[in-house]
């Protein structure tokens, strides 16, 4: 008969297997005393012990690298820091001087002590951390014991797959060593999701439950268990219609997973031959490698904002030198970076500005491009620094929030001041090479797309704000969120007018909001006339699989017919009937 | 001895990465470094000590350093802080 235990969400996922429970041998914590004259060996006990739990902790911190990457690593650090912390083992050892106590004993003293100190934190993640403490003196005391670190896994078979195990809590080490061994996924009694488990169960991607009460006694060794990680629910001998939905769930996703990973290294070519780009929307040099390896063909939205969240407003040199480390990770594919797009909406620690200040309508008021031009000697050091870094590369500029073409002339007249100005110092600069696009968010500036467009390169439209103004619906406020709908026929009619100019002017256009990485409306943008995507990386795979499995004349047809109301659209949305037209075409 | 503040800028705040990062730091120096936050002051060697700051994003975190490297444990500490313990978004 089915079971169903609930606990916390940490890992969605599905696993499905027999259970098996692990008993944590605890370790008894004794106290005797000790004479005078044993004092200084009782504490060089001590320091021998953390010493030799470091290095099991940096063998479990390489051996994570590899097997739940930076993150994984991470942890194990934060627990090393701890082991090292002079208020762990010096204070233990003060404890021996001065209470005559055991090894063993004086760091119970000293946990509780630090443990009470936690408790009286008033925040989750910070009092969730008295776990890793609790962790890192029971490893110590485990190696006073005599006993190996990490032995309560020692009945574990060495071969996990198809089963869950169930314990009644787990430090990261073990459940690192659980998935070295192939679990198929974790229950815990105790544990918060905020912990350090439930962190590296996330980057391992073990389906994990938490915080299931009793799930020890109530759990039988050896039966089947399913557990959906997305719920934080466990079912314990489930009935057959259970295990069945589970099962078939579980192979779909297996498979969808499967499909996108064989899209990785192919072109994004539709069923009908188009060839498509796709490009990656990044903050940081960091993000493009893995974008690169996922297909993107360069950056289409490099936010600069990030270095002036910061203490100071970045000087020109800093300025300089990030946006080289992002050319130089792209190894020759096109940068395009978004000049400053902050605003009283967008505030950034560095900067205050007259204006910006008690702006009752912030979207409506001094930001991205406005402020740029008012706050010239802010814009001409970026300008200075995008184009002494386009020396090192293929970059464009992007210019934010445009509204009028007499903003486009403005800053194109300041970009050329700029290189003079550079010329005339002696930089290096690519100037002749760069294009200079802007961004269309503003419905003025979409709807009047000719005359801004004449004056530039290239058009990438932000469709967030372009949605959000077109609408005059915030997405943020939760009483008029359910109006901000990107298949609105207002938006759909503004796009379709944006792409149809763009591409009558030969002028290239993308999308870099988040409708471009949203796989949902990847047909219904093709259907559109869009031929360039810009997206978080972690969206390049699902939208190039739906690009290969897509037809680009049939959804337009599609389009066609929906737009002359030859179909019931209270039933469903443009997008699914699209994707339905696909299907059966 | 010197002292500076800084607001913490990245979005998780001091959170235990940060800290072990921070703390790694501090550790570089010979000098005394303290930190505080609010009514806390810790020993910013000391990643306990940090942690308990329970310093988040914006919070305003005063450093203190004392020792024969006391500028340069002010200025690499700071520094640090002000990256946002290498994880801006």
């Amino acid at each position: 008969m089915t079971l169903a235990l609930s606990g916390q969400i940490v890992e969605p996922g599905i696993a499905i297997g027999q259970a098996h429970n692990i008993q944590r041998n605890e370790i008894e914590i004794g106290e005797y005393r000790i004479a005078d004259e044993q004092v200084d060996a009782e504490i060089d006990r001590l320091i021998h012990a953390a010493a030799e739990a470091g290095v099991h902790l940096e063998d479990l911190a390489r051996r994570l690298k590899k097997s739940a990457g930076a993150s994984g690593e991470e942890i194990i650090r934060t627990h090393l820091a701890m082991l090292e912390d002079s208020s762990l083992v010096q204070a233990s050892a003060r404890h021996i001087r001065e209470q005559l106590c055991n090894a063993e004993w004086a760091l119970q003293l000293q946990l509780e002590t630090l443990v009470a100190e936690f408790r009286t934190i008033d925040d989750d993640y910070i009092r969730s951390r008295e776990e890793d403490i609790v962790q890192v003196v029971r490893m110590v005391q485990q190696v006073l014991a005599a006993e190996q670190p990490g032995k309560p896994l020692s009945d574990v078979p060495d071969r996990l797959g198809h089963t869950l195990v169930v314990a009644t809590e787990l430090t990261p080490n073990e459940l690192a060593v659980l998935h070295d061994r192939g679990v198929a996924g974790v229950v815990t009694e105790h544990g918060s999701p905020y912990s350090h488990t439930a962190i590296l169960a996330r980057s391992m991607g073990v389906p994990l439950v938490m915080g299931v009460r009793r799930a020890q006694s109530l759990i039988t060794e050896g039966e089947q268990l399913v557990l959906d990680g997305a719920y934080g629910i466990v079912f314990a001998d489930p009935e057959e219609s259970i295990l069945r939905h589970y099962l078939q769930k579980q192979s779909e996703s297996d498979r969808y997973r499967k499909s996108l990973e064989r899209g990785r290294g192919r072109p994004a070519a539709s069923l009908d031959g188009e060839a498509l780009v796709l490009l990656a929307n990044a903050e940081r040099p960091e993000d493009i490698r893995r974008a690169l390896e996922d297909g993107a063909e360069g950056v289409g939205l490099f936010r600069s904002e990030y270095l002036f969240m910061q203490g100071l407003p970045p000087d020109e040199e800093a300025q300089v030198e990030h946006y080289v480390s992002a050319i130089e990770a792209l190894e020759g594919a096109p940068l395009t970076i978004r000049t400053l797009d902050i605003g009283a909406d967008k505030k950034a620690h560095a900067l205050e500005f007259e204006g910006l200040r008690n702006n009752p309508n912030p979207a409506l008021g001094l930001r991205a491009v406005r402020l740029c031009l008012r706050e010239m000697d802010l814009f001409k050091v970026q300008l200075r620094a995008i184009l002494r870094a386009s020396a090192h590369g293929p970059v464009h500029c992007m210019i934010p929030m445009l509204t009028t073409d007499r903003e486009v002339l403005a800053v194109r007249s300041l970009i050329e001041e700029t290189r003079l100005e550079l010329d005339s110092e002696g930089y290096d600069h690519g100037a002749e090479r760069m294009r200079l696009g802007g961004m269309i968010e503003v419905p003025a500036a979409a709807l009047a797309l000719e005359r801004m467009a004449r004056h530039l390169d290239f058009l990438s439209v932000g469709t967030n704000d372009l949605i959000q103004y077109t609408l005059a619906a915030d997405r943020v406020d939760e009483n008029v969120a359910h109006l901000y709908d990107p298949q609105h026929p207002g938006v759909i009619h503004l796009l379709e007018h944006v792409f149809a100019t763009a591409r009558r002017l030969q002028v290239p256009v993308s999308v870099c909001g988040e409708m471009a990485g949203d796989r949902r409306f990847t047909r219904l943008l093709l259907a559109l006339g869009l031929r360039e995507f810009s997206m978080q990386p972690r969206s390049l795979l699902e939208v190039k699989k739906v690009i290969t499995e897509t037809d680009v004349g049939a959804v337009r047809e599609a389009l066609a017919r929906w737009t002359a109301g030859e179909c019931d659209s209270s039933t469903m949305t443009l997008s699914q009937f699209l994707d339905n037209a696909q299907l059966h075409h | 001895m010197p002292s500076a503040t800084a607001v913490i800028p990245n979005e998780l705040g001091l959170h235990a990465r940060a800290a072990a990062r921070l703390v790694e730091r501090a550790n570089g120096f010979e000098s005394l470094v303290e930190l505080s936050h609010r009514d806390r002051t810790v020993n910013g060697k000391s990643i306990m000590g940090v942690l308990m700051l329970a310093a988040a994003k914006g919070a305003e975190l005063s450093i203190r350093t004392e020792g024969p490297d006391q500028d340069e444990a002010l200025a690499g500490v700071l520094a640090i802080v002000k990256d946002g313990f290498g994880e801006l978004e």
